[in-house]
């Protein structure tokens, strides 16, 4: 029978970070729902888990920053619904795991938080107040086989390529076409924390293909009061509708007009990227 | 001497019980018969290409230790570095019904389990002597 979750933990041996991504693999694991995954099986034989993961959502646990699992499901162009890094739920519980495997409170408290970080549904967010235009209308540019896309109006970028487009005080925000063709196929998309509260171009989560990950700069200040819920099942909103389907972040302003000094409007990030597509020769 | 310049890498573990033995054998080398001798190296690093572990694997003698007959660490290094300079299949060493039971956490092994790391542990000290015998 195919399961509804499947987890991947990195399993890493020498750090014990890697070592409590398997305990909360394990752990996970009994329940009936989830199939655990093998990493190193994965990418000797996928075929092994071919039908769990065509049924069930994908989980990753990375145990440290170098992101092992991560990489493996990019390079098999597994799409992510959920991911956790042990290293920084540890680093935010002010833990440290160090290089030793060890079984102590400390490192099941660490365990636990992995836990509820999984198992927690994501936060309630209100109803949108973002009223959205009937239609975008678009200039295009091509440089060898690309053509680029961006609105005519009401849309703000900075020089990272992230947009911002205003409705009342409420604001949503996203990556240019030139992020999501760089980019190839998103796998997924780590929003920030709903109530989080950011200045202009703090980091604001990020996108990850199997190329790449992207870290959203934020192009104006604010707190988040929704995210993009459909990107969890499809994270490639992101690359069909960049400026659309695949927004990202819904933002409560804190003060645009000033943020605005130092925003391209539509037309000055047509000419940045073109500039900028021709100088690195895309 | 290649002391200190073997390395061993045990298989991920998570498809059978072979795995969590070959997992805590691996750590019992490295902690408790071959201390400062050893290098463990991860292979889920190993197989994403990061840390230079398969440049060491490609450089020095590498022992796999593997839970079943799958033998994913041994195909690994293979694959990716060297020839390994010898391997332990668990399954070998416990029985392949055995090897293939459910993978258990640290905390749920009985002492029955500990014997069966202390015989893969040992197997794979036998293996590091012979390559520091053959190198001398």
């Amino acid at each position: 029978m195919s399961k509804s979750i499947c987890v991947l933990p990195c399993n890493g041996l020498d750090k014990c970070a890697g070592d409590l991504s398997r305990r909360v693999a394990l752990q996970l694991a009994q329940s009936e729902e989830v199939a655990l995954i093998c990493p190193v099986l994965l990418n000797q034989n996928r075929s092994r888990y071919e039908k769990d993961l065509e049924a069930g959502d994908l989980t990753v646990i990375d145990g440290c920053n170098t992101r092992c699992a991560s990489k493996l499901a990019g390079d098999l162009e597994i799409a992510i619904k959920e991911k956790v890094n042990v290293s920084e739920v540890a680093k935010a519980l002010n833990i440290k795991l160090g290089v030793e495997i060890r079984e102590d409170e400390q490192t099941q408290t660490v365990v636990s938080a992995v836990l509820e970080k999984i198992n927690s549904s994501a936060a309630d967010q209100a109803a949108s107040e973002f009223i959205e235009p009937e239609s975008i209308d678009y200039n295009t540019f091509s440089h060898g086989k690309f053509i680029f896309k961006v609105p005519k109006a009401n849309y703000y970028f900075n020089e990272n390529d992230c947009w911002v487009t205003v409705s009342g005080n409420i604001a949503r925000v996203g990556v240019s076409d030139y992020v999501q063709q760089n980019l190839s196929d998103i796998l997924y998309v780590d929003p920030p924390e709903i109530g989080q509260e950011f200045e202009q171009f703090d980091d604001l989560g990020s996108i990850e293909s199997g190329k790449a990950v992207f870290e959203i700069i934020a192009p104006a200040s604010g707190t988040v009061v929704a995210v993009n819920t459909g990107l969890n099942d499809a994270p490639e909103l992101v690359n069909e509708s960049p400026y659309e389907k695949g927004w990202l972040v819904e933002v409560q302003l804190t003060d645009f007009a000033e943020d605005q000094d130092l925003l391209h409007d539509c037309p000055a990030y047509f000419e940045f990227l073109q500039r900028k597509v021709a100088e690195i020769d895309v | 001497m290649i002391e200190n310049k073997i390395g061993v890498i045990s298989c991920s573990g998570e498809e059978c019980l072979g795995g969590t033995i070959s997992r805590l054998a691996v750590r019992k080398m490295m902690e408790e018969l071959k201390p400062g001798m050893v290098s463990t190296l991860c292979l889920p690093l190993f197989i994403a290409g990061d840390g230079g572990e398969r440049e060491f694997a490609e450089k020095y003698p590498t022992i796999a230790v593997d839970g079943c007959s799958k033998c994913c660490a041994k195909r690994a290094i293979e694959k990716y570095s060297n020839a390994v300079a010898g391997s332990v299949d668990v399954a070998e060493i416990i029985g392949e019904a055995k090897a293939l039971e459910k993978p258990l956490s640290t905390r749920n092994l009985t002492d029955e389990h500990m014997e069966y790391v202390k015989q893969a542990a040992d197997k794979t000290s036998q293996i590091f002597d012979e390559i520091v015998a053959k190198s001398v």
